[in-house]
């Protein structure tokens, strides 16, 4: 279901997400499973998949790289990995190099250069967003930019979630 | 006894159970307050510890905890640790007085002779003496929630739900302990902000970041460590003690002697709250006895590594919130090993506030949980409750990795869906292996179950398009659904869980353990007919006057002539699969209508919102204002 549509707001890319955040509450308040304890067995199944799909909405409007998907989605376009052009040898280059970083930091167990690498990668993150951001609000959006700051993204993402796993052993 | 005099005209009173550790609570909610109910030791607390009598008698309580030296094998403590783990799991094999069914079981077993409880039986005692004390005070028990750590898995929730059956209970829900906490404080103190809580019991470690916002509980994030606590604190302690005894090598420590250590080392942890030093009389070999003196720097010192355990999941529940431990607006401390001086100076120190522990950390739970049933009962809506999912899902890959899918501090209920194709010309059938944790490799988590899918249409191979749907409800229990999508014909799925029992040998307990076996069981059968049905009854009654508006053509009808024979099914039938039909005939004719009525519902909570949606914007941006002024961020 388009997450839009299961939230009751208006398909853009740049939302208030403290609204998003009071619709989904209003609407866990209407379809939280607790509402509907009381209910016979079918009625409980379909408040519960309701509840689901929003709890799914929020979780998708809230991530930016499925916001834009979701938003390209409505246009008819399948997104996705592999739907993306190729990255640039520039950033394919930087992400190498930062891999290997990450690397090292695993043998060494380097806590301070850990916390800086994640940091300067969320920083590029950030700015890509921004970035996207931007592309959305031009009149008419150069969907092959989307996509590739799509791209872009998701090799961020990827990154600070192995960055996190260790982490999460070292702090 | 499962079996009790059934007064129906006395009003169900629903119950909360902090199924814990160490000790366990019951109480419920009597005049709007949380009051904690009297077990059948004279006192709130029962000492989580069953005793199996060599000739067959059962007790529970003080009087079992009573045999913990004379019969330390069949007197069996701390039996949560064991929850949802197969025979052989690390925790069999930590200092202890047990012994258990060796093997590649998937439940943990004690070995008592004769008699081979699983740990879902051994906990069904305890919750059966809960029960019968509810009754005892309450005549007509309801409903029960039922408390768990954040951090147990789906294995250790399932396990927790079937003692809770086992029992006799109608388990309404497996609450969160944290949460269950936060709510006994949030109503208590009528507060708003951001919450931690620092939940440390007998066995397990949890901690929550929760926001809290006009009845609102929203759990930020949760991490913990389901095998951690303060039995572990009582072994860094008995080990020294052990030593000191003479009893070094392994045959010395017979169950007995572990049991007096296990047993010294507790009465010294807790005198050490108040003194700073103890001495502790204890046998040595060979005959006679030793002082045992002990300091509490010492004491301090061996639970270091403990309490730093904890503080890296601390550390890692507030990255993953997105906060810094400034932004907290108080911490609440949980679970009796929260009395121990040293964890609360860590707790200050790791979150740079004095903790609050004004509720007694040992009820908080139980009044936390008989809220909430109070709240499920009345179908009460001053309070939600929006919990998360505390470890990664995930599917093991080709290669022995781990596919996430719905990834930690997801909100519940929560869905993912993923579609696999066949790999083979004319493949039928698809395993899938479903696993919980954060590492990356699948052996390195923890096994949940294998999913066999079946009656996948013969196609060529890569044509069969299989959409598997994993939900995780309320109470963070995983269903999976799978269905072909070329056909859009849903697909058989067989479970076979890695650990705990299944559902047909739950249900043969549940006869073992009556007196009359089957015809007991039917007769408890009917009465939860009776109680499903008169709870189907009364929704219904509630929907018709509200929102008779949303009924089409002759719907009114049908559903009134279900009604009826739902109603006289429910008064009058002799059994249960005769009521069972008539509420599911009413369930049916009341599906589209229930539809609807959600449907407006949803509508009233969009456009409900929408005139104070500017205002509100506007107060919350102020309020972040204020907050980030007063904590001088940014």
């Amino acid at each position: 279901m388009d997450p839009f549509e299961a939230l009751g707001v208006e398909p853009v890319f740049g939302l208030d997400l403290g609204l998003l955040e009071q619709r989904h509450r209003d609407l866990s308040r209407a379809l939280h499973p607790d509402r509907h304890a009381a209910s016979g067995a079918a009625e409980r199944r379909m408040a519960l998949g309701r509840a689901i799909e929003v709890n799914e909405a929020f979780r998708a409007l809230k991530d930016p790289v499925r916001r834009a998907q979701a938003l390209l989605a409505r246009g008819g376009m399948e997104t996705g990995e592999g739907k993306e052009p190729p990255a640039s040898p520039a950033l394919l280059m930087t992400v190498m190099e930062r891999r290997e970083a990450l690397a090292e930091i695993r043998s060494s167990q380097d806590a301070v250069a850990l916390a800086r690498l994640i940091a300067e990668v969320r920083n590029e993150e950030t700015r890509v967003q921004a970035a996207l951001a931007q592309d959305f609000a031009a009149p008419s959006p150069n969907t092959a930019e989307i996509l590739k700051t799509i791209g872009e993204l998701r090799y961020y993402r990827r990154f600070l979630e192995e960055a996190q796993t260790i982490a999460d052993e070292l702090f | 006894m499962l079996l009790d005099i059934f007064d129906p005209k006395a009003p169900p009173q629903p119950i909360g159970i902090d199924l814990g550790t160490t000790n366990s609570i019951v109480a419920h909610v009597r005049d709007g307050r949380a009051v904690p109910l009297t077990t059948c030791d004279g006192t709130p607390l029962l000492p989580s510890v069953v005793h199996y009598g060599i000739e067959g008698s059962v007790v529970v309580g003080r009087s079992a905890a009573a045999y913990a030296t004379r019969e330390p094998e069949r007197t069996i403590a701390s039996v949560k640790r064991f929850m949802g783990r197969a025979a052989g799991d690390a925790e069999t094999t930590r200092l202890g007085a047990y012994k258990f069914v060796p093997g590649e079981g998937s439940v943990v077993r004690f070995d008592l002779g004769k008699l081979k409880p699983s740990a879902v039986e051994v906990s069904a005692e305890i919750l059966k003496s809960l029960r019968q004390s509810a009754v005892d005070q309450l005549t007509h028990v309801g409903g029960a929630v039922i408390t768990v750590p954040a951090y147990f898995d789906d294995a250790q929730r399932q396990a927790t739900r079937d003692a809770g059956r086992l029992a006799g209970l109608e388990v309404l829900r497996l609450l969160n302990e944290p949460t269950a906490a936060a709510l006994a404080y949030g109503l208590d103190k009528r507060q708003n902000g951001l919450f931690a809580v620092y939940d440390l019991g007998g066995g397990t470690f949890d901690v929550t970041i929760l926001l809290l916002e006009d009845g609102v509980f929203q759990v930020k994030s949760t991490g913990g460590d389901s095998a951690l606590g303060g039995d572990d604190m009582d072994r860094e302690v008995a080990e020294r003690m052990l030593t000191a005894m003479g009893a070094v090598e392994p045959h010395l420590r017979t169950p007995e002697v572990v049991s007096i250590a296990l047993q010294a080392a507790r009465q010294a942890k807790h005198a050490l709250t108040e003194a700073t030093e103890v001495s502790i009389e204890l046998p040595k070999k060979g005959g006679g006895e030793l002082n045992f003196l002990l300091l509490r720097s010492d004491f301090d010192a061996w639970v270091q590594p403990l309490l730093e355990r904890s503080g890296r999941s601390c550390r890692r529940a507030l990255r993953d919130a997105g906060i810094t431990a400034s932004a907290l607006d108080g911490v609440i401390l949980v679970g009796g090993s929260t009395r121990v001086p040293r964890v609360r100076a860590y707790v200050q120190e790791l979150f740079g506030k004095p903790p609050l522990a004004d509720i007694d950390p040992d009820l908080v739970v139980a009044y936390g949980a008989a809220i909430q049933a109070d709240l499920l009962a009345r179908s009460s809506d001053e309070v939600l409750l929006l919990d998360v999912l505390p470890l990664s899902l995930g599917i093991e890959t080709m290669g022995g990795g781990v596919d996430k899918i719905l990834p930690r501090n997801t909100t519940i209920p929560a869905g993912a869906k993923a579609t696999f194709t066949t790999y083979a010309d004319n493949q039928t059938g698809f395993d899938l292996h479903v696993v919980q944790g954060e590492r990356e490799i699948a052996s390195d988590c923890r096994s949940l179950a294998r999913f066999k899918l079946g009656g996948i249409p013969p196609l060529p191979a890569g044509f069969a398009r299989l959409e598997v749907s994993f939900n995780v409800d309320e109470n963070n229990l995983l269903s999976v659904k799978a269905v072909e999508l070329t056909t859009g014909i849903s697909q058989n799925v067989e479970v076979k869980p890695s650990y705990g029992l299944s559902d047909e040998e739950v249900e043969q307990m549940l006869i073992d353990a009556l007196d009359h076996g089957e015809s007991d069981f039917e007769l408890r059968r009917l009465r939860d007919a009776q109680v499903e049905a008169t709870r189907i009854l009364l929704a219904t009654d509630k929907a018709l006057a509200t929102d008779a508006d949303l009924l089409e053509n002759d719907e009114r009808s049908r559903i009134e002539r279900a009604l009826s024979t739902a109603r006289s099914a429910a008064s009058s039938a002799s059994k249960a699969a005769s009521i069972e039909s008539a509420v599911s005939a009413l369930d049916e004719a009341t599906h589209d209508w229930a539809g609807r009525r959600m449907n407006r519902a949803i509508q009233a909570a969009i456009a409900g919102k929408n005139l104070g949606a500017i205002e509100q914007s506007v107060a919350h941006a102020a309020g972040v204002e204020a907050h980030l002024a007063k904590h001088g961020e940014r």
